[in-house]
């Protein structure tokens, strides 16, 4: 179900990193390394995106696929962190 | 004079038995399943190929199947020709067809394999999809993607026969490929393995991509001696890799200055216990001072090796011996065993502190560029390999770098070709000229920049440029910025001036 955090994570990875503004070219369960979306210094900005524009601090140790590798798990773990905040 | 690296790999891989060679997520080869799958992949490939040197281009990522198939080439003597995982299938389809490969083996699951298969087809390539898999039956089903071949009996490489072709960015843009023979990669890996020390007891970390020239030193490097190498698929996440290092008991790790910008930049070293950890390694373009002092400062007790290679000498020329980091900081180091490095200008060598051409000979230079005696003339000149870097020698013998010669662009430590960048942007509909340049990154050291004048009542914006880039080239090659300006800045003679870009 994509909400309007999902769409909002979905339109930074897409104007950022597939430079366009069709949703439908990436799917919420899209693997962002897999599919070759972001690397590594891409997905370092995509926590800066979630600390700055989202206003989730991201631990080190939070740092993981579970947590960061599609648009769905980023959004499941920046509504945990803001629900325990 | 030095053998062919399979020989070396087989005398490493028969003393280290069942030892551990790779490590990849949940798979973990012994050195006598690498030979098993090597001895599978040989027979398969050479079974396939028209005859011996045929290329075998390889779309893999790192994991042991690739590690198999590079060795099975080679010792089947035929050509590996290992192709950049980043890239698009548009440029990998143009390396296929340059070095006319037999033979395209590859991962089912890459983003690129649909279009790239289908192209090599149309261009009489064998197409032969593998699933790599790291569960139990990972050796099993490779070799039952290999199978269905007839054994061919060749005599085994020879030191001076043409084990590999690595594709790199040259000045125009075209395809390059540099071509290293079985020596070359031998020298090499023997050179690297004398000064870092490395034996059997070791078991590295490998983060770097295989078709890169660093990368591939490191796989060699840690196979000739028997050690162990554990395979990490990305450095998206820093604080996994660090704890790997930890967990694993890795003694050495290799990277380049954006790998250690990305893992100081998100973890606190020393809140891990890496007292396992023998050495680090840094190459692919100069480390930042201020990064080489925190490295030194989080990990005081491991040595930092500071080195500077090519592609085109297999991978290393020098290093920094770490007894010398602090007196000799902003030095590349000395010569590798087996390699000679001289500064020239006009063909003749400098005296010390003088800047140059760095210039080297020895064992491992390549052979040349394959199917451009052009481009291998302007390198190879008189026994010596010209690398259009710019440097000069301290009194001591010390080499130091200071620029390139020649117009590059390097992102993280890849080389980019500002004309390759060019090519693509002017194919975007309304872009009249476009010029592509360096631009400073902090991270990755440089960025790619375009600046493009419009058509005239072009309807043309930043993300069109981007998104079109983004089709056409890999991820790291996208310029970062798009400016527009109305006219480019030239000289009196005509010629753009890249530098006022910036």
């Amino acid at each position: 179900m994509a909400d309007a955090l999902h769409d909002q994570i979905r339109n930074f990875i897409l104007e950022n990193y597939l430079f366009t503004n069709d949703a439908t070219a990436l799917k919420l369960d899209d693997s962002l390394l897999g599919r070759g979306i972001v690397d590594s210094t891409g997905m370092l900005e995509i926590i800066f995106f979630i600390e700055e524009q989202l206003g989730v601090k991201v631990k080190d140790e939070e740092m993981i696929p579970d947590n960061l590798d599609s648009v769905s798990k980023i959004a499941a773990f920046v509504s945990s962190k803001r629900q325990a905040a | 004079m030095h053998d062919s690296i399979v020989q070396h790999f087989d005398e490493a891989a028969t003393r280290a038995g069942g030892a551990p060679a790779l490590v990849w997520r949940e798979t973990r080869w012994s050195y006598w399943d690498l030979q098993t799958a090597i001895a599978g992949a040989a027979v398969g490939l050479r079974g396939r190929a028209p005859s011996r040197g045929a290329r075998v281009a390889l779309l893999v990522r790192n994991s042991p199947q690739y590690v198999a198939l590079y060795y099975g080439a080679l010792a089947a003597g035929l050509v590996a020709v290992p192709l950049n995982a980043q890239e698009r299938a548009s440029v990998l389809a143009r390396q296929i067809e340059h070095c006319e490969a037999a033979i395209l083996v590859g991962s089912t699951d890459h983003p690129e394999w649909p279009a790239l298969s289908a192209a090599a087809a149309t261009a009489g390539c064998t197409v032969l999809p593998i699933a790599p898999r790291d569960d139990a039956s990972a050796l099993e089903q490779f070799l039952r993607d290999l199978a269905g071949a007839r054994a061919v009996n060749d005599e085994p490489p020879k030191a001076h026969e043409l084990a590999s072709i690595i594709y790199t960015s040259g000045t125009t843009g075209r395809p390059k490929g540099v071509m290293l023979s079985h020596g070359n990669l031998a020298a090499n890996a023997a050179a690297i393995i004398s000064y870092l020390g490395i034996t059997s007891a070791d078991r590295g970390l490998c983060v770097l991509p295989f078709h890169f020239s660093y990368g591939n030193s490191v796989l060699h490097s840690h196979l000739l001696a028997g050690a162990e190498l554990v395979l990490e698929d990305n450095l998206a996440y820093p604080h996994l890799t660090v704890q790997r290092l930890q967990d694993d008991g890795i003694t050495g790790f290799a990277g380049v200055p954006s790998t250690f910008a990305l893992l100081l930049g998100r973890c606190n070293l020393r809140e891990f216990n890496l007292v396992r950890l023998r050495y680090l390694t840094q190459a692919g373009g100069a480390m930042p001072r201020p990064l080489i002092e925190r490295l030194r400062g989080e990990l005081p007790k491991v040595d930092l090796y500071i080195m500077y290679g090519q592609t085109e000498a297999t991978a290393r020329l020098t290093y920094l011996p770490p007894a010398q980091l602090t007196n000799k900081l902003g030095s590349v180091g000395i010569a590798v065993p087996g390699v000679e490095i001289d500064v020239k200008l006009d063909g003749r060598s400098v005296p010390a502190g003088e800047i140059g051409e760095i210039c080297a000979r020895g064992a491992s230079i390549m052979q040349g560029y394959w199917n451009d005696t052009t481009a291998t003339h302007e390198v190879l000149r008189d026994g010596w390999l010209r690398t259009g870097d710019l440097g000069h020698r301290d009194e001591d013998g010390f080499l130091y770098i200071d620029g390139r010669s020649v117009d590059m662009i390097k992102v993280g430590a890849f080389r980019v070709s500002p004309q390759e960048i060019e090519e693509v942007v002017a194919a975007v509909p309304g872009v009249e000229e476009v010029c592509a340049a360096a631009m400073p990154d902090e991270l990755l050291g440089q960025a790619v920049k375009v600046v493009v004048v419009r058509r005239e009542g072009a309807d043309l914006d930043e993300r069109a440029v981007k998104a079109h880039c983004r089709r056409h080239l890999a991820t790291y090659k996208v310029p970062k910025v798009v400016e527009f300006v109305s006219v480019m800045p030239r000289t009196s003679s005509g010629k753009i001036q890249r530098f006022k870009l910036v």
